[in-house]
């Protein structure tokens, strides 16, 4: 109930205080405002980049905690794999196919990450299908791409972000004509290079037609397309699973789904794959890139502290002058009974409440700033893009406001509580 | 019966830039209940030093100080505080205000000061009740630009009244005041001692002097009991 009242009545004077000197208030919270601005950009700044490093891996490779299970490809893995994993919560098996779209016979054009094109493989693509008798094929109209078959939804690993269209629909049956979501490399490839509908897939003979659903991104560095796997192995020939050279196979696990990784090695090597075949990866970027993260972390909230170490010092120069202003006041309140703790929990209040007052501000500074970057840079910067204000760069600001508050005002504290009572009979 | 404040032997030496100055030596006092008592003394005699160590605003080098029996000699200043928040009453020459305040919110300054809370509710009642007990309950929304010097000075009183103390100690009230005034100030101070209030007012006035019932007068570090007034 004692501390009750003495806050309450820190809080009612110090409000007073403020109340009483707007001006010298404001001053105070310009001299700090720069400050704390520099504290929530920094934090704002790192919380976003950080995201959008964050959020590009996970795209590219999967959430932190997915185990990647690469399983050598033979004659038998991939029924094995699909088998195990099928209807398993968190399992997801990709198979990895070379593909073709356009022109069947051809040399197919090789696309890089910004669409463009060259034919012959000179690109960073991927091996397209050989011809049968071993001479290189003419140029044509067709582009390469990498077909990843999927035995259920991968986004739950890699949340695809949906640029056009529809995501592949793994409920019904599968179709003849496969359903394709190409990823944005592959749909900018496609969109200056018109070329016919028809896949060829590896050296498969039978060329469906496939059917253009969708466009997602996945921070994939090529041309990549997703179909399901059983629309994929309807036109894979049994001769390309035996192949050494055929499709790739890896599992995809969630942490929940980790008891599949030991059904899938016992099934496997129980057909004869050799336990050193396997190869098994845990996802774990946010780890990998803290590190860095930290080391700018640090440069750059060196900086912001020193700028906000010129607002405390100006919060601390107001503080002062204001406590020798207010001698007698202080004088008088002791007179009256107030203790000296109180007295200076009455500077504290004010400075405090200050520098709270300046942390609101430069967050909402912050909040609008962020907002109008990303209207005005959006379109040119993907990072700014859709951005919202992170609550951390919130947190650091009030955190900061009230740090500078408390350094700013503890020598004026301290001087305050020392003012001797008789002060004011000497008056 | 008890008396409110008992001093014996109180002795006290300031310390300053220049040679340490002996200004009370041995002195006693006693004030009891609804007593009031009057201080008279040349300036520099050690009338303010005297009522800061009866205000708990300082302690005496030696001699004892009994409030209500206890001796409060070396009290800490924790409690002295407390003691100063729930006993005592000030009022001072200057008027002390805040100016940005309104009289009922400097009377509330007695009130707001850390040792305990009232509702907001219980807080205006007694603030009102002090102000109307000097007379200028009407003047609670006043800021003290607007309030002339008596009516300052009694908004001073009704802070010192605020919390009912048992002895109010008035440091030369009067000083800053007209005659007609001061004798308006003197009233008020003088009324608290009709509810048991011991009162100490320290003046060069001896018109107000001789309005209490004890008048006193300090010299050589002592007090002594005032002789007749000689009129020129």
């Amino acid at each position: 109930m004692a501390l009750s009242g003495r806050f309450r009545s820190a809080l009612v004077i110090g409000g007073q205080g403020i109340r009483a000197r707007k001006l010298r208030t404001l001053l105070s919270m310009l001299s700090l405002f720069l400050g704390v601005l520099a504290v929530v950009t920094v934090q704002a700044g790192l919380e976003i980049a950080n995201r959008a490093l964050l959020a590009d891996v996970e795209l590219n490779r999967g959430k932190d905690g997915t185990t990647i299970l690469y399983v050598p490809p033979s004659a038998q893995t991939v029924p094995v794999v699909l088998e195990t994993v099928r209807d398993v919560p968190g399992a997801v098996a990709v198979i990895q196919a070379s593909a073709v779209i356009g022109e069947p016979g051809v040399s197919p054009l090789y696309c890089e990450l910004d669409g463009s094109c060259q034919p012959g493989g000179g690109g960073r693509g991927f091996e397209g299908p050989k011809s049968l008798d071993g001479a290189q094929p003419p140029p044509g109209q067709a582009i390469a791409v990498q077909l990843n078959g999927l035995s259920g939804d991968i986004r739950q690993f890699r949340p695809f972000q949906a640029d056009a269209g529809q995501w592949l629909d793994f409920s019904g049956p599968p179709s003849l004509s496969p359903s394709i979501v190409l990823n944005r490399s592959a749909a900018k490839a496609f969109t200056q290079n018109r070329v016919p509908a028809e896949l060829q897939i590896n050296s498969g003979a039978q060329h469906p037609t496939p059917r253009f659903t969708g466009v997602v991104h996945d921070a994939g560095y090529g041309p990549f397309a997703y179909v399901r796997a059983d629309e994929l192995l309807n036109w894979l020939p049994a001769s390309e699973l035996a192949n050494q050279n055929g499709p790739g196979v890896m599992v995809l696990l969630a942490p929940s789904a980790r008891g599949v990784e030991q059904t899938l090695r016992a099934r496997l090597t129980g057909q004869g794959v050799s336990a050193d075949q396997f190869f098994t990866e845990t996802v774990n970027s946010r780890e990998h890139y803290v590190d860095q993260l930290n080391l700018l972390r640090l440069i750059f909230f060196g900086m912001a502290g020193l700028v906000l170490l010129i607002g405390v010092a100006g919060i601390l120069n107001v503080g002062l002058a204001t406590v020798g202003e207010r001698v007698e006041e202080f004088a008088l309140r002791r007179a009256v009974g107030m203790p000296r703790l109180l007295l200076a929990g009455i500077v504290l209040a004010e400075t405090l409440i200050i520098g709270l007052l300046t942390a609101l501000a430069a967050i909402g500074v912050g909040i609008v700033g962020l907002n109008l970057a990303s209207e005005v840079l959006g379109s040119r910067e993907a990072m700014l893009r859709d951005v919202t204000f992170p609550w951390q760069a919130g947190v650091a600001g009030v955190i900061a406001g009230l740090a500078a508050g408390v350094l700013g005002g503890l020598i004026p504290a301290i001087r305050a509580a020392r003012i001797p009572i008789a002060t004011v009979m000497r008056a | 019966m008890t008396p409110l404040i008992e001093l014996s032997g109180i002795s006290k030496t300031l310390k300053g830039q220049g040679a340490p100055r002996n200004v009370l030596s041995g002195l006693d006092l006693t004030l009891h209940s609804g007593q009031s008592v009057a201080i008279l003394g040349r300036s520099g005699s050690g009338k303010s030093t005297l009522l800061s160590l009866i205000g708990l605003f300082d302690r005496p080098d030696e001699g004892r100080y009994l409030f209500c029996g206890k001796d409060i000699s070396r009290i800490s200043e924790r409690r002295a505080a407390r003691l100063r928040s729930d006993e005592f009453g000030f009022v001072f020459q200057r008027f002390f205000l805040l100016k940005q305040l309104t009289a009922a919110q400097n009377v509330a300054m007695a009130l707001v000061n850390g040792q305990g809370w009232l509702s907001r509710r219980k807080r205006r009642a007694r603030i009102m009740a002090a102000l109307d007990q000097v007379g200028i309950a009407h003047l609670a929304k006043h800021r003290p630009s607007r309030l002339s010097g008596g009516e300052q000075q009694r908004v001073a009183i009704a802070r010192a009244l605020v919390r009912a103390p048992r002895v109010l100690l008035a440091d030369e009230p009067t000083g800053a005041l007209d005659t007609e005034t001061g004798n308006l100030v003197v009233d008020a101070l003088h009324a608290s001692t009709a509810r048991g209030c011991g009162l100490i007012l320290v003046t060069h006035d001896h018109d107000h002097a001789e309005r209490m019932g004890t008048v006193l007068r300090l010299g050589e570090g002592k007090l002594h009991q005032a002789g007749p007034r000689v009129r020129a």
